[in-house]
C-alpha cells in the first residue's frame, strides 16, 4: 500500500526556510550564498539551487517559527567554497572534514549559519584516487 | 567539477544542487515506515539510528537530533506529484493528517500552482504541490 500511479513523489519542487528579516537573507543567499534570485512576493523571497526553489519566509505563526532543515549543498572544491563562504562573513561551526567514507568517495562536510541562526552544510563527494 | 563548471544556474560559490536534507525523527522505525510505505519514496540504506531516502536525486536523512538545539520540525518539504487529487486520495485512505483539501495558491503564467499540506509521522508540516498546466 504506497503512493501508486500519478500519486508518486517524483521530486522535491520547493523548501520553506524561515527567516526573520527576509532582506538580510536575501543578501546572504544572493550575495553569499551566490544563488540565483529567482523573484519577490511581499515577504517571499525565492531562489533557485540546480532546479529545487529555496522560499525565504517569515513564520506565519509562532508554531511554524523554528530553524530550517539542515540542507547540505553540494559543491566541487569544498576547501575553496569554506574560504570563500568564511570570507563572505559565515560562521563555520567546524572545518571541512571527512564525515563518511563510501565505497567509491569520501564524503565532505563543513557546518555554518545563514544570517538567519538556521544550520547549513556544505557537502563534497570526492572521488578515490 | 568540469561536468558543472558551466552551469550558467550554478552558485558563484560553487552550489551545484542540494544534495541532502536531514528529517528530525523521534522514531527512526516508525519514520521509515511512513516515508517508504506511504510516500513511496525508495530507501537507500539504514545506518544505526538513520535511514537514507532518494527523492530524486535528493538524499532525506532520517534521524534522531544530535543535540537539543536540532530538536525541532522539519522545513516544509514540497514533494511534486503529477495528479494532486489523486495524491490527495490516496493520503487519505492510508490515515495521513491532512491540514486541507488541495487549493490552487496561484495561477502562474503557463501553469495553475495547488498545494495540499500534510503532517509526516513525526509531526513535520509536508506538502505536495502540482503545476498543472492552463487548457
Amino acid at each position: 500500500m504506497n503512493m501508486q500511479e500519478g500519486t508518486t513523489l517524483s521530486r522535491i519542487g520547493q523548501i520553506a526556510i524561515n527567516a526573520h528579516d527576509v532582506d538580510r537573507a536575501t543578501a546572504f543567499y544572493r550575495d553569499v550564498l551566490g544563488l540565483p534570485h529567482l523573484f519577490r512576493a511581499g515577504q517571499l523571497s525565492f531562489f533557485d539551487c540546480g532546479g529545487v526553489r529555496l522560499m525565504l519566509d517569515k513564520a506565519e505563526k509562532p508554531e511554524f517559527d523554528h530553524p530550517s532543515s539542515i540542507l547540505y549543498f553540494q559543491v566541487g572544491d569544498i576547501r575553496a567554497a569554506h574560504k570563500r563562504l568564511q570570507d563572505g562573513g559565515a560562521k563555520f561551526e567546524d572545518d571541512p572534514h571527512v564525515i563518511a567514507q563510501m565505497p567509491k568517495y569520501d564524503l565532505w562536510m563543513t557546518f555554518f549559519r545563514d544570517s538567519e541562526g538556521n544550520l547549513l552544510a556544505l557537502m563534497s563527494e570526492v572521488p578515490r584516487a | 567539477m568540469s561536468a558543472t563548471a558551466t552551469n550558467p544556474g550554478m552558485s558563484s560559490l560553487g552550489i551545484t544542487n542540494i544534495g541532502q536534507i536531514s528529517i528530525i525523527t523521534h522514531d527512526t522505525a516508525r519514520a521509515t515506515a511512513f516515508y517508504r510505505d506511504v510516500l513511496g519514496l525508495p530507501l537507500l540504506f539504514t545506518a544505526g539510528n538513520m535511514a537514507f531516502f532518494d527523492c530524486g536525486g535528493v538524499r532525506l536523512m532520517l534521524g534522531p537530533a544530535s543535540s537539543p538545539e536540532l530538536d525541532h520540525p522539519s522545513s516544509i518539504l514540497y514533494f511534486r506529484v503529477p495528479d494532486i487529487e489523486a495524491a490527495h486520495r490516496r493520503l487519505v485512505e492510508l490515515g495521513v493528517k491532512i491540514e486541507a483539501p488541495p487549493r490552487l495558491i496561484a495561477p502562474m503564467k503557463t501553469h495553475d500552482l495547488w498545494m495540499v499540506g500534510f503532517h509526516d509521522s513525526e509531526g513535520n508540516i509536508m506538502q505536495l504541490m502540482s503545476e498543472v498546466p492552463r487548457g
